[in-house]
């Protein structure tokens, strides 16, 4: 088990290594100059040779790979460096945002699969009859509704015109202590995320569910007297459970995009929105550090969803590596 | 189990028929310039005049969504191209290598597909800024080819020792020869689906974007470009300039996907018979 930790935790570390190098040479590749977004309109009243002796200072003219090598060396010490715009440490610009982008994250990823296996066996004990259509065809709609377009129809409706929500921020100002506030400023972000990954969860659950109503021991479960609900509940959702967290263990990413998505939408001050903002404005630094961050949670995230998937289902410890 | 035929998606095909028509027939259709600022008629709800109403800067939404759909659709389409070209090369490459290579290009797709794609997006758009209709669809087909060519992969892998193939190159055809003959061929039914909801990917993927305001500028006519005005349409509460556009988007995609749908179901019924 020592050891199997041990892999995983090395491949994770090459992960992020090859994220940083890939993520490093695109940012310095970019077109925009990195004095602009520094210095904003004063470097228009710079001299040339105070441009000059600025880039040394930050280190621009060096090359590429002196560069990376420079940034992996202070990164193991917990410096990310400078953000290009806030002109603070990118660790600090992030850091209070974590928890915001992790709570809805992870708040959006339960609800999804609470709901997502609750609409499967209701769609399954209604195979194929009115209901059952009914919600595949709402949830494909769902499903293809532009993420940040039903976020703005939501604000229009529920912000605007009924004064019901708040459309944008985490909490009001001075309350942030106020769970009530914070509630209320989650509720919208929460909807667009559930609304645009519910169906595709929903439906591969629902696959998979109708699949097992066809083995032989659904059929003696009916024929001892168990009712459909207690057949489902109690034996296929059981027997499919391993395929749920592996569903899971893959939907990590897909969910952390749509943070980004939702974040920028409503304003919520969460690292998917800095990432956003910071590529608008050429703040490589902090661009970096939040995309790694981002790896770091998909790839450890979907690590997790493994390793509990080899504890309750024995069959995928002896498969071992991913056969290809 | 016994496949039944699907029915043909009538209704989406004569819808998207008609949106297509529009954005090729777009002068034809457009009563006004979609250029234009109508100064003197800002932020009009739709009417006789402006069948859409106007936006913040007095332009026609009537005439910008077919002008506009041009640039979208064409997005959606180039982009999709650029993937199914990578995707099929690097899925060809990949299943017809030896073992070891196979398991590192597919790992790299993983890893790759495993970031999240706005992530890898973003990323891109700082080094090519997506700034008209080419750019954006590079910067699309670049971060979403990686399940295209691991679906490609796993067709070929099949069929990399079937004799045609293995006659093919011993006669001498090379990899390009033996790819466009034999490869593509045969493992276009299994991916044509995947091809085909890529355009709708994009498609939405080019709206998202521009609306986060890292996509096509507000001169670039498109639906993404016309849904970046919806955070300060939001603030003057016009919900035409929101509802109307998004509704030509989602209309166009849940199209798109009951076509491809169809396609898949047919496919599925073919190779199952």
């Amino acid at each position: 088990m020592g050891r199997k930790i041990g892999k995983k935790l090395i491949l994770l570390g090459m992960m992020m290594f090859l994220l940083s190098i890939a993520v490093f040479c695109l940012a310095r590749q970019a077109p925009g100059d990195p004095l602009q977004s520094f210095y904003g309109d004063a470097l228009e009243r710079m001299a040339d040779w105070e441009k000059e002796a600025a880039r040394e200072r930050l280190g621009l003219n060096d090359s590429i790979s002196v560069q990376y090598a420079r940034w992996l060396f202070r990164a193991f010490q917990g410096d990310l460096g400078l953000s290009l715009r806030y002109k603070m440490p990118v660790l600090d610009v992030i850091a209070p945002l974590i928890g915001n982008t992790l709570l809805l994250g992870t708040l959006a990823y339960l609800t999804v699969f609470a709901l997502a296996v609750i609409l499967a066996c209701v769609c399954v004990l209604y195979e194929d009859r009115l209901l059952d259509r009914f919600i595949c065809r709402l949830g494909t709609v769902f499903y293809y509704i532009p993420g940040f377009w039903l976020g703005v129809v939501l604000v229009l409706i529920f912000g605007v015109n009924l004064g019901w929500l708040p459309s944008s921020g985490a909490y009001d100002i001075g309350k942030q202590e106020d769970l009530a506030n914070r509630i209320q400023h989650l509720i919208l972000p929460l909807t667009v995320m559930v609304a645009s990954h519910l169906w595709y969860y929903a439906y591969m659950i629902r696959n998979k569910l109708s699949e097992e109503l066809q083995k032989d021991y659904v059929l003696f479960a009916k024929s001892k007297g168990c009712t459909c609900w207690e057949t489902l509940w109690k034996h296929c959702l059981r027997n499919i459970a391993p395929a749920i967290v592996s569903l899971m263990a893959i939907s990590v990413p897909h969910i952390t995009g749509g943070t980004v998505v939702a974040e920028s939408v409503f304003n919520y001050p969460g690292i998917g929105n800095m990432a956003v903002e910071s590529a608008k404005y050429h703040d490589y630094n902090l661009l970096m550090a939040d995309v790694l961050i981002t790896g770091l949670v998909v790839f450890a995230g979907s690590f997790i969803a493994q390793a509990v998937n080899e504890v309750i289902d024995p069959r995928m410890r002896e498969t071992g590596e991913i056969k290809w | 189990m016994v496949r039944k035929e699907s029915p043909i998606p009538v209704l989406a095909i004569v819808i998207l028929a008609g949106v297509v028509a529009g954005c090729l027939f777009a002068p034809l259709i457009a009563n006004h310039n979609p250029a234009e600022f109508y100064l003197d008629s800002i932020n009009r709800p739709p009417g006789k005049e402006y069948y859409f109403g106007t936006d913040l800067l007095g332009r026609d939404l009537f005439s910008i969504m077919f002008y506009g759909g041009r640039t979208s659709l064409g997005i959606g389409i180039l982009s999709a191209a650029v993937m199914a070209a990578i995707g099929t090369v690097y899925g060809c490459i990949s299943g017809t290598a030896d073992d070891r290579l196979d398991a590192w290009m597919m790992r790299f797709a993983e890893f790759c597909g495993s970031i999240p794609s706005i992530l890898l997006v973003l990323i891109l758009t700082a080094i090519i800024p997506a700034t008209d209709l080419i750019r954006m669809s590079v910067v699309l087909g670049i971060t979403g080819w990686f399940s295209l060519a691991r679906m490609v992969r796993s067709e070929v892998r099949q069929i990399r020792h079937s004799e045609y193939v293995l006659y093919a190159r011993v006669t001498g055809g090379g990899f390009f020869y033996v790819m466009y003959r034999h490869l593509v061929p045969n493992c276009l039914p299994a991916t044509m689906f995947a091809m085909i909801s890529n355009v709708g990917g994009a498609i939405a993927m080019e709206s998202t974007l521009s609306f986060l305001g890292l996509g096509l500028p507000l001169d670039q006519l498109s639906w993404g470009s016309m849904l970046s005005l919806a955070n300060r349409a939001l603030v003057m509460n016009t919900w035409w300039v929101i509802v109307i556009p998004g509704l030509f988007l989602v209309v166009t995609l849940l199209c798109i996907t009951d076509i491809g749908n169809y396609i898949r179901k047919e496919m599925n019924r073919k190779c199952s018979k």
